[in-house]
């Protein structure tokens, strides 16, 4: 009810499109060469969200992608960004799109002749419209303080690391001011501490210009820090789509499968995955429980990650099979999310 | 011999030239043509790329000696008259832009298509990121092109020597070889090589540089 009335008082205003998704594609279909690409996807982007979209290679994410810039055509249904039908555009509405939109790519794409200040500058020489050099000057310098990098502007790209090439693709990509930046991949060639230092500074650029992050990517730890929702795809089509903690720390068959967390279970006993959710990921909960219960019981595996700002994780036991029936009344005592992971070892009868 | 050696390098750099810097330009506005209808081009139009294409190869494959002969009614219409170094340079230029088109349309289509895409998502024209983009991440692979077309045009060249040319080929041919004059063609040969020389590393000067 509340949010129905900020609506109709923001529409009165006349500021309706400041509640209006970002984007909203409707059972978008695409299809190339009789084999589906993309197959009714129907999902929006908040303005200021960081929006992920995951996958293997080749489950359509970055068609998926360069659908909402026009970079591709779609086939069926429909993609609005801004309330604007992108299939629609004419060329001269789809070049103004694109100024809105800024695009990082994994291999950089930058030019190769150019050094670190021209291509930062090219977007905004491209739209020139009467910028005096000055004006293009000053923006230019603004945008290598923001990635950092205002030492190297006379350097050629050649010259530099991988992550410093992300950096200019990053500050081009912000050159004409976007609303909506898309990520292609875009940590997926660097090593993980540079990934980490790209990461933080698109997090950066999300709050720092209220930006609305769209985000391909295959790896989870992107996933992870840096996406408030995200869109599980494989084959084309969308298997899940909701809150990145949500998602991971309940992860439904599809994502678990794409999680690929391999363990080599221990044989006898039962394998149970413990979750920590926010509540708890502070307390020693595992060892609180031994001591409690007084039995012992191996560690197979787990994790500890990072979601965004939160420390999450879980942990899987295996316990032996006289045991099982005191641990898992236990963990439900204590709240905590549990399951039996299944296991051709499985040596117990499962608890109902 | 010398004042025949300078009157014929005069001829054969004129000759040249001149078929070199009008072949670069329509080649490489041919390549345009091509890079921008080809299948993978910025607007595909496959009608028009198949028939620049058939054009293309056809004209590539003419011997330059029957090419030279069949275009005499051509060359007396853009020059006015049929045999000498001007007139050369019409079937030089005709032989040479299919040639070129060639050469520059495969440096462009070595651009990375990751910065042509680049281009177009901040809203790049067409003609922008041909001319802005492709040509200018391609420039120093097309000053290796022109070098190369200006060797194949200056062997050509000599042939050009037939519809009265005249130029370094001419001489060691018509004087040297017919004549039994040994040392002419051995000096004429000689100053062609130091003019490849000079055409190629002028060519990987510049290519260095502008890398």
């Amino acid at each position: 009810m509340r949010e129905m009335d900020l609506h109709l008082s923001l529409s009165a205003r006349g500021y309706s499109d400041i509640v209006q998704p970002m984007i909203t594609v409707r059972n978008l279909e695409k299809h190339y060469g009789g084999k589906s690409v993309l197959r009714d996807l129907s999902f929006s982007v908040q303005e200021g969200e960081i929006f992920g979209i995951v996958g293997r290679s080749g489950a359509g994410k970055s068609t998926l992608l360069r659908c909402f810039n026009g970079l591709t055509t779609y086939d069926g249904g429909s993609v609005q960004v801004r309330g604007r039908e992108v299939g629609a555009l004419s060329d001269a509405g789809l070049r103004e799109l694109r100024r809105d939109m800024g695009m990082v790519f994994q291999d950089f794409s930058l030019m190769s002749r150019k050094n670190v200040f021209e291509n930062v500058a090219f977007p905004l020489r491209i739209w020139d419209a009467g910028q005096s050099r000055g004006t293009i000057e000053a923006r230019v310098m603004e945008l290598l303080e923001i990635v950092d990098l205002a030492d190297k502007r006379l350097e050629r790209v050649q010259n530099l690391s991988g992550g410093q090439k992300q950096r200019i693709g990053i500050a081009r990509a912000l050159a004409l001011n976007p609303k909506i930046l898309l990520c292609d991949e875009a940590t997926s060639a660097l090593d993980p501490d540079t990934t980490l230092n790209i990461l933080e500074l698109l997090q950066d650029v999300n709050v720092r210009f209220k930006l609305t992050l769209i985000v391909v990517t295959h790896q989870r730890e992107v996933v992870k820090r840096l996406c408030h929702r995200m869109l599980l795809l494989d084959k084309g089509a969308g298997l899940c789509l909701g809150r990145t903690e949500d998602l991971f720390l309940d992860p439904p068959e599809d994502l678990r499968r794409f999680a690929d967390t391999e363990y080599t279970f221990i044989p006898g006993g039962l394998n149970i995955r413990v979750m920590f959710p926010r509540a708890i990921s502070r307390q020693a909960v595992i060892t609180d429980m031994a001591r409690s219960l007084d039995l012992s019981f191996s560690i197979v595996g787990g994790k500890l990650e990072r979601y965004r700002d939160h420390v999450l994780g879980f942990l899987i036991i295996n316990v032996a099979c006289e045991h099982v029936e005191r641990v898992c009344s236990y963990m439900t005592d204590k709240n905590l999310p549990w399951e039996v992971l299944a296991d051709d070892h499985d040596a117990c009868q499962r608890p109902e | 011999m010398t004042t025949m050696l300078v009157s014929a390098l005069n001829e054969t750099l004129f000759m040249v030239f001149f078929s070199t810097l009008f072949s670069a330009a329509g080649g490489f506005g041919l390549a345009v043509l091509l890079i921008l209808t080809g299948p993978h081009g910025l607007r595909p139009k496959s009608r028009v790329y198949a028939a620049l294409d058939l054009a293309v190869n056809l004209l590539r494959s003419f011997p330059f000696m029957i090419l030279m002969i069949a275009l005499i009614p051509f060359t007396r219409l853009v020059a006015g008259v049929a045999y000498g170094s001007a007139a050369a340079i019409v079937p030089l230029t005709v032989a040479a832009i299919p040639f070129m088109a060639r050469l520059v349309e495969g440096s462009l289509l070595e651009v990375d298509q990751g910065v042509v895409e680049a281009a177009r998502s901040f809203g790049a024209s067409d003609s922008q990121i041909i001319f802005r983009v492709m040509v200018m991440e391609a420039l120093p692979a097309i000053i290796l092109n022109v070098a190369v077309l200006a060797i194949t045009l200056l062997g050509y060249s000599a042939m050009a020597g037939a519809i009265g040319g005249g130029g370094l080929g001419a001489l060691a041919y018509n004087e040297g070889y017919i004549r039994f004059r040994a040392d002419i063609m051995f000096c004429a040969v000689a100053v062609l090589i130091v003019v490849v020389q000079c055409i190629q590393s002028g060519g990987n000067h510049l290519y260095k540089k502008l890398r």
